[in-house]
């Protein structure tokens, strides 16, 4: 096994087992004194964060050519914004729902065809295209993760229709900071892949940008602008939003897979 | 072998009566009003042998903590029992009902490591009782009335309260039907944002109106058949009243709807709520039923951003946290005997309490 294939397997072992630890915590009702996940979540991050330095380094240049690297990006990105979204709207459980969802894409990320080969020779690297893809990544990891707190919204809501007043209804945050959110996270990700789209009007023909990327990547960013607005016109309920938060992840994610 | 001889020793008392002992009607003749505690601390701790006092005086009980030095007879307990007496002009038939509980040494450490546990409380694991032991050793700390062991007594109290507040579930889960609803009510809204609506002003209604306005709910509004006793419920609340006839018209503007009419019918039905959310934008709108018969129709569940409760749910989910708390119980208490084995080390109670058989025991 390379470095790589270590990193990348410890990685995957330790959000799997923060994922098994945080559900047998809650099932257990000890939740609440469980330091574990977060200390697995960040033991993750940092192998994640190994694995792409390292793989970096192995193809001189961002790892972001491939679909398995890409997946890796997005899953590292994922757990980037957890840090960053999950105290400020206090959704500490995200990393239950976060886990999971992460753990799956860097087994994905594993198992496929000729996953972590070399990349074919560049005459040069550009820089505007790296960071076009890098925050194009980063964009798609926010639709992932208003996906992931769309799931929670439903389950919360779920709970409340039927009555079921139980520990991880306690644990959950309350609905309508869950709907705030979902929102925040779509907006933010329709901003950063604003920001992408904007930079390929600079771009040379030549650099790789593809006319089947840029028609997938306007799709992604027309779906998710207009699930923005009804969600901030209060069009339709926050229970549909969070439906269509994690049904539309599904559209970037077939994406990555065609234009890969 | 103790420096002291045992005729010296300090001995740590507790003189109390609390809501399982004691009727309320007794109770409230022995409750210390705050601004008099400084004052009854020093009284206390100028009886005889006595040097140090601490007063813990809430709806629920009146305790009275206090190191006496002499031997181990009842004339500690006798004495502070007819300081009480006298300091609140009791007459025999009074002071003959107070119905008090002597503890000793150990028995006095672990009955207040209970205390401010919540685990001798009315509503098991309450978190209220900790802040009010916390003021009274303060007020006695300032009122000089504390010394070594008091002191050591309740900074060791504090931390096994916390102990049990942070290691077990002991205060989770609401035990209330007023608590189950601020709970909810938490779960889908900003308290702080939140308009309640009365329909019908019944006394569990009010309850519950009163445990959202308590914990910080924006409005209320009290709405009756007769107007008189709506201004009079609304006026209590620091609410508005509203004529019965006019209910409907607000029922957009509001987010909890707490009804409790004595209509023998629906009165609150799916069209009406599909109308209401309409207006709302889809915000959501949390019904609360207290009603028998029930007013709303339950297919009002059905519609989209409505969570409607009705009194059995709300039962159910408050016996559940009953159930919780009671299967917490063991766990406070493996605690609680843990950290009385330490501080009873620290303290050497064997060496300031035991009995002839050697073993501690309560007077």
């Amino acid at each position: 096994m390379t470095l790589n294939q270590v990193l990348l397997l410890l990685a995957t072992l330790a959000f799997a087992g923060g994922a098994v630890h945080a559900v047998s915590a809650l099932r257990a009702e000890r939740w609440h004194k469980s330091q574990w996940q977060w200390v697995l979540i960040l033991a993750g991050f940092a192998l994640q964060t190994g694995f792409l330095y390292f793989r970096g380094k192995e193809v001189g240049q961002c790892p972001m050519k491939s679909l398995p690297d890409i997946l890796v990006f997005i899953s590292w990105s994922m757990v980037l914004l957890y840090f960053l979204v999950g105290p400020a709207y206090r959704l500490s459980l995200l990393g239950v729902f976060t886990g999971p969802m992460v753990a799956g894409l860097l087994v994905l990320a594993s198992v496929l065809p000729g996953a972590f080969g070399a990349y074919p020779a560049k005459a040069k690297i550009v820089a505007l295209v790296e960071l076009h893809v890098a925050v194009a990544l980063v964009a798609y990891a926010a639709f992932a993760m208003a996906a992931v707190t769309g799931v929670m919204f439903l389950l919360q809501e779920r709970l409340l229709k039927s009555h079921r007043i139980g520990q991880l209804f306690f644990q959950l945050p309350p609905i309508r900071e869950l709907s705030k959110a979902i929102l925040r996270l779509v907006v933010l990700g329709v901003l950063l892949l604003s920001v992408a789209l904007g930079l390929t009007f600079a771009l040379e023909p030549s650099t790789g940008v593809t006319s089947s990327k840029m028609v997938f990547a306007w799709s992604v960013w027309g779906l998710y602008a207009v699930i923005a607005l009804l969600m901030w016109r209060h069009s339709v309920s926050p229970r549909r939003t969070a439906w269509l938060a994690v049904a539309g992840f599904s559209l970037p994610f077939v994406s990555l897979w065609i234009v890969s | 072998m103790s420096p002291l001889s045992p005729e010296n020793e300090k001995r740590l008392l507790c003189l109390g009566l609390n809501y399982r002992t004691t009727p309320v009607e007794v109770r409230e003749r022995i409750a210390f009003p705050e601004a008099h505690l400084p004052g009854a601390l020093q009284q206390v701790r100028s009886l005889p042998g006595f040097e140090e006092s601490v007063v813990l005086s809430t709806c629920n009980r009146v305790e009275l903590y206090a190191v006496k030095e002499g031997v181990a007879d009842k004339s500690g307990f006798d004495l502070l029992k007819a300081y009480l007496v006298e300091h609140f002009q009791l007459e025999d038939e009074h002071a003959e009902a107070l119905s008090f509980y002597h503890l000793e040494s150990e028995e006095t450490a672990r009955h207040l490591f209970r205390v401010v546990s919540g685990l001798d409380s009315m509503v098991l694991g309450e978190t209220e009782i900790f802040g009010q032991v916390k003021q009274a050793y303060k007020t006695a700390l300032e009122s000089e009335a504390t010394g070594k062991t008091l002191n050591k007594l309740f900074q060791q109290a504090f931390q096994v309260g916390k102990k049990v507040r942070n290691e077990t579930s002991i205060q989770r889960g609401s035990t209330s039907v007023g608590s189950v609803a601020v709970d909810l009510c938490e779960k889908v809204f900003d308290l702080k944002q939140c308009r309640v609506m009365l329909v019908g002003a019944g006394e569990m209604s009010r309850t519950c109106a009163q445990s959202l306005m308590s914990r910080g709910a924006k409005s209320v509004i009290v709405s009756n058949r007769s107007y008189d006793r709506a201004v009079e419920l609304a006026n209590e609340m620091g609410g508005r009243a509203l004529k019965f006839d006019d209910w409907e018209k607000v029922l957009h503007e509001t987010d909890v709807i707490i009804s409790s009419t004595s209509a023998p019918h629906f009165i609150i039905k799916p069209e009406m709520i599909e109308q209401v959310m309409k207006k709302r934008r889809w915000e959501p709108l949390f019904i609360i039923d207290i009603a028998v018969p029930r007013d709303v129709d339950p297919k009002v569940n059905e519609i989209e951003g409505v969570y409607l409760y009705d009194i059995d749910a709300l039962q159910a989910i408050a016996d559940e946290g009953r159930r919780e708390r009671m299967r917490q119980l063991q766990a406070c208490e493996q605690i609680i005997e843990e950290q009385l084995e330490k501080f009873g080390r620290s303290q050497q109670f064997e060496r300031l309490s035991a009995g002839h058989d050697g073993r501690l025991e309560t007077i």
